[in-house]
């Protein structure tokens, strides 16, 4: 018996929708600068340079609206593009741009973004936390188009992988805003896995914050099977990894 | 008139510039001339300056010490101040007309213009990429 797996349609039905485009690419050329700033300063903090936190989210987030830019594709022109879509999605670029600078202008001065709760930065640690909420909520809100038709395993892919990315990034994300701390635990050694710097010594509550922020990519891959149960699979998957991670994490303990 | 008394005129002068700039939605060819007008003063005021001091100055062009010496003269170091006044006025000039005829939201310049006017090139990079970003263009 062969396995014939039919091939996903990837048919693109319509042209990338502009203001995603706009504030995907914006975000990107905006890393240049501090792509010079990385070379050419040798301020630290916790141990990397000041800059290295601001290229993460200027990737995360560039990675984040070109994902939701390409997944409009598949849907016919103008479904994001309503007066109402307009205005919303003008306010998630706008807090897109308020994260950043609100990171980058930390790093500059050298001090703390996030769990920065002294005076000032107090407020805008609160602000930037409804920002990030604003612009993850975006993930969720363009779900129902995709779900509606979900007879395709793509679109089945992309309704379960974006409503995941915001069901499970809020919570996960908010208990680590409210930690205080991306660790649960005290390193000692500072030992890191490779490439992303997460602790491999204690709770890192960031790996369940970056394994529930991508389900949007991860779920949809399973539609590569073309089988609408190899999503839901996916999906039930994924989720079970995110709460394993965020378990271990909440325990003290790296992933593995 | 003494370099301190010609640094507090060039001042002001300069941020009447970018306030046109600013405003220049309510009246774009009357802000044109006023942020044109400005750097040539201003560029008649640095010529004036280095004709007279560029030959007792120390220091050149030539290695970073040699600039630092430069600016260890106080004449010299207005005119390089109004040098930046100057050109950086000319260049958030060119970016207000620019996005106006490419068809770029005023406010969405107007960051890029506090940028030019702080910190000149990153405001200009600023607007290369929001000029990318809309419209595609990078050359004039």
């Amino acid at each position: 018996m062969t396995l014939a797996l039919p091939a996903p349609r990837l048919a693109v039905a319509s042209r990338p929708n502009r203001q995603l485009l706009a504030i995907t690419l914006i975000t990107a050329l905006a890393a240049v600068p501090l792509i010079a700033a990385l070379a050419l300063d040798p301020r630290s903090f916790q141990g990397d340079s000041v800059w290295l936190k601001p290229l993460k989210f200027h990737l995360a987030l560039t990675v984040y609206t070109g994902t939701l830019t390409l997944f409009a594709m598949l849907l016919p022109e103008g479904t994001f593009s309503t007066r109402r879509w307009r205005l919303y999605i003008g306010l998630v670029s706008f807090c897109i741009l308020a994260e950043v600078v609100w990171i980058g202008g930390a790093a500059a001065l050298g001090t703390a973004s996030h769990f920065n709760i002294d005076g000032i930065w107090g407020t805008l640690y609160g602000l930037m936390g409804l920002a990030a909420v604003t612009l993850t909520s975006l993930s969720l809100a363009m779900a129902p188009a995709f779900w509606r038709r979900r007879e395709s395993p793509l679109m089945l892919g992309v309704a379960l992988g974006l409503g995941l990315t915001f069901s499970l990034t809020v919570p996960v994300a908010g208990y680590m805003s409210s930690n205080l701390s991306h660790f649960v635990g005290l390193p000692v050694t500072g030992a890191r896995l490779p490439l992303f710097g997460w602790s491999a010594e204690v709770g890192d509550l960031r790996i369940a914050h970056f394994l529930a922020t991508h389900a949007m990519q991860a779920v949809p891959l399973a539609a590569l099977t073309g089988n609408r149960s190899a999503v839901w699979a996916a999906a039930a998957g994924w989720t079970v990894l995110v709460l394993w991670t965020f378990a271990r994490a909440l325990q003290g303990l790296p992933p593995f | 008139m003494p370099p301190d008394q010609l640094f507090q005129i060039a001042n002001p002068l300069a941020l009447l510039g970018w306030l046109a700039l600013a405003a220049s939605p309510l009246a774009p060819r009357a802000a044109q001339s006023v942020a044109i007008a400005v750097p040539l003063l201003l560029s008649v005021l640095y010529s004036g300056l280095i004709l007279a001091n560029w030959a007792g100055a120390e220091g050149g062009f030539a290695s970073l010490p040699d600039v630092q010496l430069l600016f260890a003269s106080a004449p010299v170091a207005l005119a390089g101040w109004v040098h930046y006044l100057a050109f950086d006025l000319f260049v958030g000039a060119w970016a207000v007309r620019t996005a106006r005829a490419e068809g770029i939201a005023h406010w969405m310049v107007l960051p890029c213009l506090m940028l030019t006017f702080l910190f000149g090139p990153a405001g200009l990079l600023a607007f290369a990429i929001l000029r990318f970003t809309l419209t595609r263009k990078i050359l004039p």
